[in-house]
Formats: structure tokens, sequence, C-alpha cells
């Protein structure tokens, strides 16, 4: 095993740092995200991102710089507090998403591109990175993880509380803002290597599991973390021994691990729910 | 002041004197979280000015609403620290003396064994008293505070109505309360906040009592 990842990091080392990196980075803001209860716009602002990409890639224009554009116009308009609106937040992400995923395909059709290229554009493929696209991932990613890590606490409290925040000097608007911004600009560098699926399965699927193992913030950011790395060995290990599409088995690879914390979840929340009566 | 077009209050003149304990009483929808809310700065008015000393220390605010959604892996602990963000900013850890305001925080709230115990495995009355003991450890001037009592049972509402007055009285804290108890609030005060029709005014307690005992009450401020 250790023979065949030695192999697989000499073949293909932009494919494994890259897709640590994204593993980890996505993981982490994806406990937000689910925290914040917007999970769709993990999807959406993939599809945007990718929109973007196709735009770029037509007008000759670099593929991240088209990604980042689209997908920060997207954040802008969903920063717009939908709390109180009789249209909700979710319903202007379907539109998006419904929109993007439909122009990514018709503009990909009338361009002239072959096969492969539009697989890569609409799907992503991590074995497929280049050099030039771990040095996006690398110069968006770390100053991401950093931005993170020195104002978690602004950003939790206005996710936690947004009025109690807004009263105690935290700008709830600003903090969301900018955690938005960071996602998209994450998300759009993440797309063009790992594509809609996979990041949208960094995004929920990992830091679903970790809740469901946790109820310590800190823990449950570790644990997203750690089953993302996992996630991505295990699908990076089988797709080249099996010779299986890369992003689809890790995608399975985090499913599973997934399926792994529902029955300690489950006696978890059966022994709790013991302990409450046998108090009662 | 209003929401979009529904205007909620108008010609509202209110001086709140330092040291005050002031229940706002009225009945369901007539005002009196819109008018908390527009004093915290939550709420813009349509025309007017409020002076407020929140740019010296901000408020100790508790909500009315249930505000925390369970789903967050946080403790009862890190909710009441939250008060400290004025102190702490971004990035400092509680000191000793801190900490040890938060211990007392949650121990007056008889949280001291539910610390460690996420939101969600709390219930509605915990929930409320993590909310008054973060509101407390913040150190503030004035507590702003909209029904904190409704999910409390008996002995732990009058426990927390007597602390606030205690502040109030012992250490010159001024507290702005919306209560649902009219008769409550009469006894809290020498004065009360009455909000109905899209109007606010100030009664004396002596004076709202007699209209209870006459039931002129219902006439003059709540109807």
């Amino acid at each position: 095993m250790i023979a065949v990842f030695t192999s697989l990091i000499q073949s293909f080392p932009q494919a494994v740092v890259a897709g640590l990196l994204v593993a980890s980075v996505c993981a982490l803001l994806g406990v937000f995200v689910i925290l914040k209860r917007v999970v769709f716009i993990g999807i959406t602002l993939s599809e945007i991102a990718a929109c973007g990409v196709a735009i770029a890639m037509l007008t000759r224009q670099p593929p991240f710089v088209g990604g980042v554009v689209l997908t920060l116009a997207a954040v802008a308009l969903l920063a717009y507090p939908f709390e109180n609106r009789r249209i909700p937040r979710d319903a202007v992400l379907g539109v998006l998403f419904v929109l993007a995923s439909s122009l990514s395909v018709l503009l990909v059709s009338q361009s002239g591109f072959g096969l492969q290229e539009i697989k890569a554009l609409l799907y992503g493929d991590l074995i497929l990175t280049s050099h030039a696209d771990l040095c996006v991932i690398g110069a968006v990613f770390l100053p991401a993880l950093l931005y993170f890590l020195l104002f978690m606490r602004p950003t939790l409290y206005a996710f936690l509380d947004r009025e109690a925040a807004y009263v105690l000097g935290v700008r709830p608007a600003l903090w969301e803002m900018l955690f938005f911004m960071v996602l998209g600009i994450t998300i759009a560098a993440a797309s063009k290597i790992a594509g809609t699926l996979l990041v949208f399965c960094y995004l929920i699927v990992l830091p679903t599991f970790a809740l469901i193992l946790s109820r310590q913030l800190w823990l449950v950011m570790i644990l997203a973390v750690i089953a993302a790395v996992a996630a991505t060995a295990i699908g990076l290990y089988a797709s080249f021994t099996a010779d299986l599409p890369t992003n689809q088995t890790i995608c399975v690879a985090a499913c599973a691990i997934l399926a792994l914390a529902v029955p300690v979840g489950t006696v978890r929340y059966v022994l709790r729910r013991f302990r409450k009566k046998e108090v009662a | 002041m209003a929401y979009g077009r529904q205007e909620v209050l108008h010609d509202v003149c209110l001086e709140i004197r330092a040291g005050t304990l002031l229940p706002f009483i009225g009945p369901n929808g007539a005002g009196k979280t819109t008018l908390l809310r527009a004093i915290l700065g939550l709420l813009k008015p349509r025309c007017g000015v409020i002076r407020t000393p929140f740019h010296r220390s901000p408020p100790g605010y508790v909500p009315q609403q249930q505000s925390i959604d369970p789903l967050y892996p946080v403790s009862t602990r890190q909710i009441v620290e939250m008060g400290l963000f004025p102190q702490l900013g971004w990035w400092r850890r509680p000191n000793g003396a801190q900490r040890k305001m938060v211990d007392e925080a949650l121990e007056r709230f008889g949280l001291a064994g539910h610390a460690a115990k996420t939101v969600g495995e709390l219930s509605g009355g915990m929930r409320q008293k993590a909310l008054l003991a973060r509101a407390l450890v913040s150190g503030a001037e004035v507590f702003i505070m909209d029904e904190p009592t409704s999910e409390l049972d008996e002995q732990s509402e009058k426990e927390v109505l007597e602390h606030f007055t205690r502040l109030c009285s012992e250490q010159g804290k001024t507290v702005l309360i919306a209560h649902h108890g009219i008769h409550d609030a009469g006894a809290l005060a020498a004065q009360v906040c009455l909000v109905n029709h899209g109007r606010v005014r100030l009664v004396s307690a002596d004076r709202m009592r007699a209209d209870m005992a006459d039931s002129k009450l219902e006439r003059t401020a709540l109807l």
C-alpha cells in the first residue's frame, strides 16, 4: 500500500498536494456553511464558478479570473439580508443554480471544445492538476485559511446570534460578506480542478460527518479536515489502483466515511435520551 | 419607527435617566420590541434621533426569541463568554478574572452544572438564562431585555427580576425591560412605559395600580 502511495505521489505530485489542500480548506469552510444552513450555496457557487470559467475560456481570459469575477458578483447579490424578505435566500440560490448550470453547458456546446475539455470544465479532474493550477490553489487557499483562523471569533458570533453580535460591536453584515467572499474565491479556485461535485462533497459530506461525531466546534473543524484528507487519500488510492474516475471515487469514499459516523451518532443519541429519562 | 411601509410607532419622545429600571408594557404587537430594537440601534427610526451612551459601553442585550440555532456545537460557557467580546476583541482569551466572572454568572443563573452542554441540549428556560448570563458578564451600564423571563418558571422569574432590580438600585445600572406581566411591572419600578396604538408614554406605577384597581387600565392603556 505504501508503495502504491509513493508511486502515486511520484506520478501525480500536484494532484496529491492540490487534493489535500482543497479537501482541508473546503471542509473547514463547510462546517460554517452547514451551521449557517446555506448548504445550497456550495453547489450554486461551484456552478457559477464553472460558468465563469467557461466564459473566460470562450473569451480567452485566464479561467480563474472568470470564475472569481462571476462568483464574487453572485456573493454580492447573496449578501443581501434575505431574513425578513418574502423571497428566501434559498429561492435565489435555486434560480442562480439553474441559470449557471444551463449557461455553462450552452456556452461550452458553442465553443468548439473537445469532449475531454468539456468534461474537465464541467466535472473537473483532480489527477490533471497542473503546476499553474497548484500555484493558484496555494495563492488562494493559504490566505483563506489564515483569514478563517484569525477571524473565526467575529465570524462565529455574526453567524451564531446576529443581533446580539451587532449590539456587542461585531458587524454581522461585514463578516458574513467577508466569509462568503472567501468561500466564493475558494470555490472558484477549487472548481477548475476539483469540479462542482467534489467541491460540494468537501463542503457538505465531511463536515456533516464531523458534526455527527462531536459537539465541540474546534473538534468538529479538526474532524472535518481529517475526514476530508482521509477521503482524498482513500479516493486517490482506489482511483489509482482500480483505474476509476478520481473525483467520483473520492466522493464515494467521503460518503462511506459519513456512513461510518451514522451508527455512532445513533448510539450516542439513544444513550443521551436514556440518560435524560433517568434524570427525569 | 416603521417596518417597510407599516408604521409601528410615531411621535415618540422619551428621556430615560441613567440608573432607572423602566418596564415597557403593552399588548402583543404594540411596538415594545420595535422600540427596544430602535434604542439598540438594530432598527433605524424613519425620522428623529435616538441618543444613547452605547459608544462608551455596549448594552447588555437579552433578545425575545430563542436567537441561537441549536445546531451550533457551542457550549453554554461559550455563549456566556460572547458577552466579553467588547473586552476581548478578535483574538484575546479570557483572563482569570473574566473566567471567574463567567463562572459567577453561570452560578447565579443555575447553569454551573450545564456549562459544557450545547445550546441544543438546554431547555428553553436554560437557554434564556444563558442569554441573561451573557448580558450580565458584558459589564454593561445599560441592560435592554425583551421579555427575558417568558420561558422561566415563577421562582426563576422572581429571582431574575429581583437581581436586575438590585443591579439598578445598588450599582446604578439602567434596565429597560419589555414585560408581559402588568401586575409585576407595576411592582418593579416607580414608572412604567406604556406602549400602545403606536404611542409611547410614561405613567407612574401608582397611577397604573389605581387604574388597574378601577379596571381603567384596559381602557386607558391596553385597548
